[in-house]
């Protein structure tokens, strides 16, 4: 709050310099807001509001307004939304126990002075600035029965029986996308975690170290508590991202085989433009909302809150 | 200067001092740890770093070569002519120009647009600034293909479907709102004395927004600029809703079409795939001290 840009004005009319504070904010603030409100709220909402329209997308038809129907056919007649959702769920899980985990460890190990570091650190994050479709096209190949590295590793070093069909098979293919899933995302908790580590303080550690703690000691007692916002933001951000994921199934398995590496995002993009289901499309893309928001939110209003201090 | 120092503080950019052998002086039991450590670490990088390693080497090879011989081994012949049949084959220059299009567009515009936004919500608070912050950070969390069907029949009705400028405006929708939760707090932490001496010496708002603000920021606003780089260059959802003609594709767009009608032919593929990530390579090589220092750190100081 700066003083000096309005004289001792006496505080008795506090609601009128706050409305000319909201004046001079407009200008800067209107461009962006306008395109938000535009091109991402306004479809967002739409999709709700179509969750309750049959429509199949064409202007040249009308939606018909058909209340909950697509909500109690994709509880009750849509196998495919409870794969879907299920999907999602054990994807959120796996990715909040191994990338996020495989990301701290590394970010432990490469906060050290070594020979090498910044090697490695470019190694484990380059994966990371990769589209996903090109880390699906990558691993597609890879995962190729034939002609793809991991079947040839697996028969050249004898272990020609657990050769599989990586992304044929139904009961393994969404873990076979998971793979590369955490080859492409340890890099960015990696990251995260590094610049967390970079704010323990040192003279904490030092203190520690002096008193005569070992290494556990310093890492159980100074470490992670110093990590915990990282923490935090490194679960929300994971869970956020592994809602969102499309590309490497989309570039992969389609959802294939047999709907086995479906997810909530292309479940909901596919009734809309493969089954010409708006509606349907707009309901599942209303529980991937909700699910989202329910995070999201309690999550902002923290960090607004912290912020305040 | 108090915006710069945050991000003074880069998690990699202190990697330069990294040849340090511990001490002969050490208690040796340390240094088995560390050399255990670093013997798998290398093990590690070295498995993260094989589909490079196989995706290179299979890009130089001929289509027998690659059938008779596991990945690894060496090519018979060094085939780089796979390189110019996949930019043929795959459209490259065209999809190149158009990704190279949007993202000149986009990156800087969206950048100076969200700037302004944060900086009217930082410095300009007005009553309900801190709502309109997170009604801003609420939509950059949410999946983008939760709109995606009404984006696409939006552009249809705004007759924008299949245009550059119908995958600006969406973009420039979806980069905004994180980029101003990450300035939002750079602005913040401008000393208010800084901002005061300006305003007696007369300068405008907009003088003080462009003037102090701005440059104070330039380390956030470079590791946004190479985030937003790499997120544009790579973003496939909304491309591929609202793009149909082969000549107005994107690089991930071609990508993912090269692979699934080019299957078999692995070199080529390979060589397809790895053009279509130099361009975000040398963004990360070039700026890669801005990059990992401070793209997060703002985000992490919470």
């Amino acid at each position: 709050m700066s003083v000096l840009e309005r004289p001792p004005a006496p505080p008795a009319a506090p609601r009128r310099r706050g409305d000319r504070r909201f004046l001079r904010a407009l200008p800067y603030l209107v461009p962006a807001a306008g395109l938000y409100v535009a091109f991402l709220v306004y479809p967002m909402l739409d999709a709700v509001r179509l969750s309750f329209f049959s429509w199949n997308g064409f202007r040249t038809s009308e939606p018909e307004f058909v209340g909950l129907r697509n909500y109690v056919r994709m509880l009750t007649n849509d196998p495919v939304f409870y794969t879907a959702l299920s999907n999602s769920v054990i994807w959120v899980v796996l990715s909040l126990l191994v990338p996020m985990l495989l990301g701290l460890l590394l970010a432990l190990a490469l906060n050290r002075r070594m020979i090498g570091r910044n090697l490695f650190r470019s190694v484990f994050y380059i994966p990371a600035v990769f589209a996903s479709i090109t880390v699906a096209a990558m691993w597609r190949w890879i995962y190729n029965p034939t002609v793809g590295s991991l079947n040839q590793f697996l028969e050249a070093v004898g272990l020609a029986s657990w050769q599989q069909q990586w992304l044929g098979d139904p009961k393994i293919a969404l873990y076979s996308v998971f793979v590369a899933s955490v080859w492409q995302g340890v890099g960015f908790s990696l990251v995260l975690f590094l610049a967390g580590l970079q704010q323990v303080p040192a003279e904490l550690v030092d203190a520690a170290r002096v008193d005569g703690a070992n290494r556990w000691q310093v890492f159980k007692a100074v470490t992670i508590p110093a990590l915990r916002p990282t923490t935090a933001v490194v679960i929300i951000l994971t869970i956020i991202n592994s809602l969102k994921v499309f590309d490497l199934i989309v570039g992969m398995t389609g959802g294939g085989p047999a709907q086995s590496t479906q997810v909530l995002a292309l479940w909901s993009y596919q009734q809309s433009f493969s089954n010409h289901d708006f509606g349907q499309g707009g309901a599942i893309a209303t529980v991937l909302l909700v699910l989202s928001l329910c995070l999201v939110v309690p999550y902002l209003v923290r960090t607004l809150k912290a912020e305040e201090h | 200067m108090s915006g710069a120092t945050i991000l003074a503080n880069p998690a990699a950019s202190g990697g330069q001092v990294a040849a340090v052998p511990a001490p002969p002086a050490n208690r040796p039991r340390r240094d088995y740890v560390s050399i255990g450590l670093w013997i798998s670490l290398a093990i590690s990088a070295l498995v993260w770093a094989l589909p490079f390693v196989f995706m290179f080497l299979t890009s130089v090879k001929s289509r027998a070569d690659v059938n008779t011989a596991p990945p690894w081994y060496l090519p018979t012949e060094w085939l780089f002519s796979n390189y110019a049949d996949a930019v043929d084959t795959g459209n490259l220059w065209v999809t190149g120009a158009n990704s190279l299009l949007v993202a000149v567009i986009k990156v800087p515009l969206g950048l100076l647009l969200a700037a302004a936004a944060a900086y009217a919500l930082a410095r300009l608070r007005f009553r309900f600034s801190k709502l309109v912050l997170g009604l801003l950070a609420a939509g950059s969390m949410v999946p983008i293909q939760v709109g995606l069907g009404p984006l696409f029949t939006t552009m249809l009705s705004l007759d924008l479907l299949d245009t550059k400028l119908g995958l600006i405006l969406p973009y420039l929708a979806f980069g905004i709102p994180y980029q101003i939760f990450m300035l939002y707090g750079f602005f913040r932490a401008i000393p208010d004395e800084l901002e005061e001496s300006a305003r007696i010496d007369g300068a405008s708002t907009f003088r003080i927004f462009w003037q102090i603000c701005l440059p104070l920021a330039k380390p956030a606003l470079a590791a946004l600029f190479i985030l937003d780089f790499v997120a544009t260059w790579n973003e496939y959802a909304i491309a591929a809703t609202l793009l149909q003609s082969q000549d107005n594709w994107t690089v991930p767009l071609a990508v993912l079409g090269f692979s699934g009608q080019h299957a078999t032919d692995y070199g080529p593929l390979n060589a397809f795939i790895i053009m279509s990530a130099v361009p975000v390579l040398i963004v990360y090589l070039m700026f890669q001290r801005y990059f990992v220092a401070g793209a997060f750190s703002g985000a992490v100081k919470g």
